[in-house]
């Protein structure tokens, strides 16, 4: 526990990283060149082998000692490092490096796993992405966070989560979008002016998203920081549905009717609406009403002669 | 009378004038079917099998999709031998709704289901379908919704009375519930209703083995299982009439969820200019020409919103028969707009399809709403029931 945490700060920070690895499934953590992500896997790789899970990490990007570098002698002691770094061809033929290559090595990890909750973190799934087909690494992704129970172990449900590092800015947004819809909790990673905010999206199966924005900043020894907002943040963005101009003024009708116009309103009749007693005037025309009138103006060009016109036809 | 005399030809002639004389003097001919004559054999049958009525406009078969409102907006139901595809909305929160509907209308019909995912196991998709509401039970549930709304709107309508002619959305249960019935969300499917059904599940992962990389006639290998399992199932089963059976005939309901993700091995989704560019359009294809010789009716949902080419979206919506988009309203700036706050969504009837006909059976209301009360999946009119 570092001496900048007091007491509230550190059950926030704890829960929210509890929240975030309690829906298991893949956790997809999208950083940018801006806002790199991987403080905060490491991160959450600390409070899962913390909470005294197995945690399996296959590092492909940076070498093994940078990564372990931070840690403390108790989670460094938690971790199993596959390393992809220093030899991902396999060129040295040493025979450390398990078949199939890194996707292999994924399988082998889904396979090989005591009982019990298991982290599997992957730095970074854009290394994989660049170097396999996006389908192939989705469906052994997919295989990672849901799979069946081992042989003769109980049934229980086994959690396993997958943390994925993806950088965005490598990819377009097909396999972005692929693996978002494959991810239980999406994390993308930002901030402004010296604060880093993650913005959250925990998709239950069925559910609503829920949405979450975190700030936060992460400590030597890759324990959170939960912080308040920059200041800046709450300025009331103009709602456009909300506007204080009232709209029932400069109306060419009348919205507010006294009693006596809204009885006058209901009495009426309106012109297609057949009740009984238009009826009855329809079909008893004349009794106390006027019948109507055709006025008509005769033309300079009418002609006005009674004659029968076919007169004129020798026929 | 002369047209009696002229009948008289044929079996049964003496039979039909007797009763013509008997009954009506309306006409003469007599109707040669079970019902008018008492014996068994003999005489065309009307084929009726579960769960299926024929259309009111061109006597084509259709099945229910499982939610009556959707089944009035698509002319009645959904022919036999048609897919149905629904473009998923973005989180796809409520699609695989209406896929367990339709599933849910299969067992309460006793049809057969085939369900085929990539996603999630088959049995895990039939243990969440929703249970069948009673008649008696859900008569109570629509009644007090329907109170709610019928004293205000009496009231608005005077001066749009215009709107009062227009058909009103089905929203309460029909009294002949045979075809279509009523599902409540929040409660599961007895057990034993799925125990009871026959159904075929297939789940990719556990169809695929990684050792097989063959790519044929540039199907992808997920596609090309999933046909030949429907084509197995189809032949074996009798579906396609190979197989003249004593027993009754009956559908086959084909469920696919989520076509097209990567997780099928098909990369619609992650890049423009795909390798398998006409993979999901052959499926398509290939899939219809299956269904057309056969007694049954696909419903299919697909993530478009994750597809990159559209050209893709626009060949497979003109593959499909009848074709439903969602869109719902979640993570959009509509959610916040006053004007859509009773409804989750918009459902759109993108594609309906001429079967046998030279025009289509469209619904006059364009603007649909969709709703996900607590037990039910309500589609509205936006305009009237506001």
């Amino acid at each position: 526990v570092t001496p900048s945490e007091g007491a509230a700060g550190c059950g926030r920070w704890s829960e929210m990283l509890e929240s975030l690895l309690a829906l298991g499934g893949l956790v997809l953590l999208r950083d940018s060149v801006e806002w790199e992500g991987r403080s905060f896997l490491k991160a959450l790789i600390r409070k899962a082998a913390l909470s005294g899970e197995q945690v399996r990490i296959l590092g492909c990007e940076v070498s093994e000692e940078e990564f372990r570098e931070g840690f403390d002698s108790d989670v460094n002691s938690r971790l199993v490092y596959h390393d992809l770094f220093r030899d991902p061809l396999n060129w040295s033929k040493t025979g450390e490096a398990p078949p199939g290559g890194p996707l292999g090595a994924l399988r082998a990890m889904c396979k090989r796993t005591d009982p019990g909750p298991v982290t599997i973190a992957i730095d970074s799934l854009s290394w994989l992405l660049l170097r396999q087909p996006c389908t192939t690494v989705c469906q052994v992704l997919h295989a990672l966070s849901h799979r069946t129970p081992c042989p003769g172990h109980s049934p229980a449900v086994e959690q396993v989560r997958v943390l994925g590092l993806l950088h965005e800015e490598l990819h377009g947004p097909g396999p972005v979008g692929a693996l978002s819809s494959l991810a239980q909790t999406k994390v993308t990673l930002g901030g402004t002016a010296g604060l880093d905010s993650a913005h959250i999206v925990f998709r239950r199966p069925r559910q609503r998203p829920i949405h979450q924005t975190q700030w936060f900043s992460v400590l030597p020894d890759f324990s959170l920081d939960l912080q308040e907002g920059p200041r800046l943040e709450c300025q009331p963005h103009p709602d456009p549905y909300t506007s204080p101009v009232d709209p029932t003024t400069h109306l060419t009708f009348n919205l507010r009717l006294s009693k006596k116009e809204k009885e006058a309103r209901d009495g009426l009749t309106l012109p297609f609406q057949f009740s009984s007693e238009k009826q009855q005037a329809l079909l008893c025309p004349g009794q106390g009403q006027a019948a109507s009138h055709i006025f008509y103006e005769p033309d300079a060009y009418d002609d006005l002669d009674q004659e029968d016109p076919d007169d004129d036809l020798d026929v | 009378m002369a047209a009696v005399a002229t009948c008289g030809a044929g079996a049964g002639g003496t039979e039909s004038m007797a009763a013509a004389t008997s009954k009506s003097n309306v006409t003469s001919f007599q109707r040669r079917g079970p019902r008018a004559r008492g014996t068994d054999s003999g005489g065309p049958r009307l084929v009726s099998i579960a769960g299926t009525r024929p259309s009111v406009r061109n006597g084509q078969l259709l099945v229910s999709t499982g939610l009556p409102a959707l089944d009035q907006l698509l002319g009645g139901g959904l022919a036999v031998g048609t897919v149905l595809l629904v473009e998923e909305d973005k989180y796809s929160i409520y699609s695989p709704l209406l896929f367990k509907y339709f599933l849910a209308e299969g067992i309460i019909n006793g049809h057969t289901l085939l369900v085929a995912s990539a996603k999630e196991d088959p049995a895990d998709i039939l243990q969440e379908l929703p249970a069948p509401l009673l008649d008696d039970s859900c008569k109570k549930e629509f009644d007090e919704d329907v109170c709610n709304k019928k004293p205000e709107s009496d009231i608005k309508m005077k001066i749009a009375w215009r709107y009062q002619l227009s058909p009103k959305m089905e929203v309460g249960p029909v009294t002949s519930s045979r075809f279509g019935h009523y599902y409540d969300v929040s409660k599961r499917i007895p057990r034993e209703l799925i125990e009871t059904s026959k159904w075929h599940g297939f789940f990719l992962p556990e169809k695929m083995s990684s050792a097989d990389k063959v790519e044929c006639c540039s199907l992808t290998p997920g596609y090309m299982k999933l046909l030949h399992f429907i084509q197995n199932i189809i032949y074996e089963e009798g579906f396609d009439g190979s197989n003249p059976q004593k027993k009754q005939r009956n559908i086959l309901r084909i469920g696919i969820q989520s076509l097209g993700l990567p997780l099928w091995g098909d990369d619609v989704c992650c890049s423009e200019n795909c390798d398998s560019s006409h993979s999901l359009s052959k499926f398509l294809y290939i899939l219809r020409g299956l269904l057309r010789t056969s007694l049954s009716a696909c419903i299919i949902t697909m993530p478009t919103h994750l597809i990159q080419n559209k050209a893709i979206i626009a060949r497979v919506t003109n593959l499909s028969d009848t074709v439903v988009a969602l869109e719902s309203f979640v993570g959009s700036e509509r959610e916040t707009n006053p004007l859509y706050k009773d409804y989750h969504g918009l459902i759109h009837i993108r594609q309906i399809p001429r079967l046998n006909n030279l025009i289509c059976d469209e619904s006059d209301v364009k603007d649909l709403a969709f709703k996900l009360k607590r037990k039910l999946f309500t589609i509205e009119d936006k305009v009237l029931y506001k």
